[in-house]
């Protein structure tokens, strides 16, 4: 899977492509550090191309969200398909996150 | 005038209260002695009975009955030794006479014998005789040890029984009665009077004369006194009666004897003999001294009344004991019910087992027991039959169901569970055994494992009704790392396992016939020629009313229990079988989704349903990889993959250390994203993907069992 990170629109926008598991985990962790420090800028979690997300996953989303939040930026997950919005939902992380289309 | 009348009426008054006094002292006397030889013979009648059913279960295994009696002996210290008596012929083999000894050495060692002979013939003694008749257990004559100390022996015989009930010869427990004249002469109500114990016969077993003891009959030593009186006293206190009388004594002084039986089944009398000068002594004195007399009498007087005060009291206060005993027991037997199982069907959920128990104790409280528990998809179940009823019987029978529950928490092997709770139970002082059978059923394979401790064998109902193979082995608690062989059977679709204890079989009607095997069997029958199957609450139903329409207005003799257990699970042939090995390493997990997705394209998933899979099983993969190995040890992991047309079934199993998912608790998915915690995620999302769940740790491995149900559509 790749992640790409772009600055679009004076908000950071992630673009995941692929599958999100165990496996991929490690370097996507690696490719989101850029989000850390999102000072002023809202961060965009774009899953249109995301084909699958394991908990491993859903960890590096918690983890943006919870540094993102002090800082006064917003995350927003766009485009996600209808599988991943179930998972988001029986673990209670679409509670947690703002969703674009 | 009127203080020599008053303390005339006031001696008249005195004496009459002394009178009453004095027989008080003595009727006290007589039954705390009689209390304390009960103490010192009780155990060893508790104990005698106790062995009979292990004896009765092992006649005809002579080196394991060998065993049983010297570590019955071993606990039993105040018994020298132990026989059996059997009937004339019983083995046809050994002759007429047949009677093997087992005695206590000086040495601690024993040494076993066969004492039966033409010449040494019991069959024609008095006490086999007697004793094959008294069915609650009986005391001999006492004797004299015909070796070494010369001591006062004395035997309790209880009849034995076969398996089948049929009387077949007696048990003697041999006893030195070494401490009877101790315990008796301990204390004396003044100082000339004294005790005298005679035996059924009259023999007289305590007594102030020596050489009356054991060689004199209370009509032989009592022949010198021409009080005619005396006759009739001594026929009163042989034949049992309580009562007083006075008579004079050789020296035709007067004398108070107060007698009583000793209480249980000895035959045993006991008299109190004070004289009636030492008695009044002090009173003839006092005649002469009226104004005395009247302070001692009234000091009399108000003892008299602090004692009647008292006593009154007593009473309240047995009267309050006896009641908080009935409440307690009330509150025991609740606390004892709630121990067992009581709603059924106790799995609802599930449809591979059917099951259904009952327990009747013939007392608020009893012996018997049974459980049963699902762990790794496992049934893990029991019955047993404490030695004895009532109380003494609930305590061990609350402390084996405990450790049962303990022990098969952690242990799956029948055998093991039976010996390790052997090992706990075989110092209990009381010398109660316990029969038990213990099963595990493997739910998904049908295999059923089993242990039996002396139980009567389950019957197997499915075709036909039968038993089930066991080894008898011993039952719990008798002798301390007895190796138990345990059996296995495969269960077949409908197979009805039928379980129950002593009380069942031999549960009697008025006129002593026993319900037997053979109409257990046939009832069993009956139902499943009738329905095809036996289910479990059908047939406890069917059997509890053919055993109380059996029985009648006969009182329960016995503790009865009843478990059936069906197992009802439908075979399904396996219609597709994947595996896949991986290392223990993270990057590893990507070999999963291909291996998932070709499982449920195989089985027509459609995406959802196949992402779900790929899903659960990596986050169950990942877990095990995450915590299952130490840091830098490498291992492998299998997993295999089988459907049937019911269920997809996923069994992980990894060599890492012992690791139990299923253990943690779920996350809270409802917390805030700053409250929530990183971890936990995985195995909450197994949990809610699949069906079902199951850790166990086999053969130095862990085995996750995932499941999930196949619908129609998918």
């Amino acid at each position: 899977m790749t992640t790409t990170i772009k600055e679009i629109e004076g908000n950071l926008v992630a673009i995941f492509e692929g599958r999100l598991d165990t496996a991929a985990a490690p370097q996507c962790e690696k490719d989101l550090q850029p989000l850390n420090d999102c000072q002023g800028h809202d961060v965009i979690l774009d899953c249109t191309s995301l084909s699958y997300i394991s908990s491993s996953g859903l960890r590096l989303f918690l983890s943006v969200l919870k540094k993102a939040k002090p800082l006064g930026s917003h995350v927003y997950i766009k485009g996600m398909n209808a599988d991943l919005r179930n998972v988001f939902t029986m673990t209670g992380f679409i509670n947690l996150f703002e969703f674009k289309d | 005038m009127l203080v020599e009348g008053a303390s005339m009426v006031q001696y008249w008054y005195a004496s009459k209260k002394i009178g009453q006094e004095v027989r008080q002292r003595a009727e006290t006397e007589l039954r705390a002695k009689s209390l304390e030889i009960q103490n010192q013979l009780q155990p060893v009648e508790v104990a005698t009975q106790n062995i009979e059913g292990l004896v009765a279960r092992n006649i005809h295994r002579p080196d394991t009955l060998k065993v049983i009696i010297e570590k019955w002996l071993d606990r039993n210290p105040s018994i020298l030794g132990l026989c059996i008596c059997f009937e004339a012929n019983y083995f046809p083999e050994r002759g007429r006479w047949y009677e093997p000894y087992t005695l206590r050495r000086s040495n601690g060692k024993y040494a076993h014998m066969q004492l039966g002979s033409a010449s040494h013939d019991y069959l024609s003694s008095d006490w086999y005789l007697q004793g094959l008749k008294a069915m609650d257990g009986r005391w001999s004559e006492p004797y004299m040890d015909a070796e070494g100390a010369r001591a006062m022996v004395c035997t309790y015989t209880f009849p034995l029984h076969d398996r089948s009930g049929n009387l077949i010869g007696i048990l003697g427990s041999d006893v030195s009665l070494e401490w009877l004249s101790r315990v008796v002469n301990a204390t004396h109500i003044y100082p000339s009077s004294f005790n005298l114990l005679v035996s059924r016969e009259g023999t007289m077993m305590v007594s102030p004369v020596d050489s009356f003891v054991m060689r004199a009959n209370l009509r032989d030593a009592t022949s010198k006194i021409k009080d005619a009186a005396i006759h009739n006293l001594n026929e009163r206190i042989l034949s049992g009666e309580s009562g007083h009388a006075v008579i004079r004594n050789e020296q035709g002084e007067r004398e108070y004897v107060f007698f009583a039986p000793v209480k249980g089944n000895t035959g045993w009398s006991m008299a109190v003999v004070c004289s009636h000068k030492e008695i009044y002594s002090g009173l003839r004195s006092l005649l002469f001294r009226m104004l005395m007399l009247l302070l001692a009498g009234l000091a009399l007087l108000s003892f008299i009344i602090y004692r009647a005060i008292k006593s009154f009291k007593h009473i309240e206060e047995v009267n309050a004991v006896q009641n908080a005993l009935a409440n307690e027991l009330n509150i025991a037997s609740d606390i004892q019910m709630s121990m067992l199982p009581k709603t059924y069907p106790p799995f609802p959920d599930r449809d591979d087992i059917d099951i259904y128990g009952f327990l009747t104790p013939a007392k608020a409280v009893g012996g018997d027991l049974f459980d049963f528990f699902i762990r790794n998809e496992k049934l893990f179940f029991c019955i047993g039959d404490v030695s004895g009823k009532g109380v003494p019987a609930s305590l061990v029978m609350a402390v084996v169901r405990s450790l049962f529950r303990s022990v098969a928490s952690h242990e799956a092997s029948p055998e093991r569970i039976i010996a390790h709770i052997n090992d706990l139970s075989v110092d209990n002082e009381s010398n109660m055994f316990v029969t038990m059978f213990v099963g595990v059923l493997d739910l998904p394979k049908g295999l059923l494992r089993y242990c039996n401790a002396g139980h009567d064998a389950p019957l197997l109902i499915s075709k036909d009704v039968r038993s089930l193979p066991v080894e008898p082995n011993l039952p719990l608690g008798v002798v301390l790392g007895w190796q138990f062989k345990g059996g296995e059977i495969q269960l077949d679709y409908g197979t009805t396992i039928f379980l129950y204890t002593d009380g069942l079989a031999e549960a009697e009607d008025i006129a002593h016939n026993q319900f037997r095997r053979e109409r257990i069997i046939k009832e069993a029958e009956n139902l499943r020629d009738a329905e095809g199957m036996a289910r479990p609450e059908p047939l406890i139903t069917r059997m509890s009313d053919a055993v109380q329409s059996f029985v009648g207005e006969a009182e329960q003799s016995d503790d009865l229990t009843m478990l059936a257990l069906q197992y009802t699970k439908e075979h399904h042939a396996a219609i597709l079988t994947r595996s896949l090995t991986l290392t223990n390493d993270l990057k590893q997990i990507e070999m999963l989704a291909p291996f998932v997705e070709e499982v449920c394209k195989s089985l027509g998933f459609d995406g959802a349903a196949t992402m779900k899979m790929n899903l659960a099983i990596e986050e169950a993969v990942a877990n095990i990889i995450n915590y299952a190995y130490p840091k830098g040890q490498e291992g492998t992991l299998h997993i295999d993959a089988e459907a049937n047309d019911e269920r997809l079934k996923f069994t992980i199993s990894d060599n890492g250390s012992p690791f139990d998912p299923t253990a943690r608790e779920d996350v809270d998915i409802s917390l805030p994203a700053d409250k929530r915690p990183i971890g936990g995620l995985g195995i909450f999302l197994v949990r809610q993907l699949m069906d079902s769940i199951n850790y166990e740790r086999v053969d130095g491995q862990n085995v996750l069992t995932l499941r999930k149900k196949l619908e129609p559509t998918q």
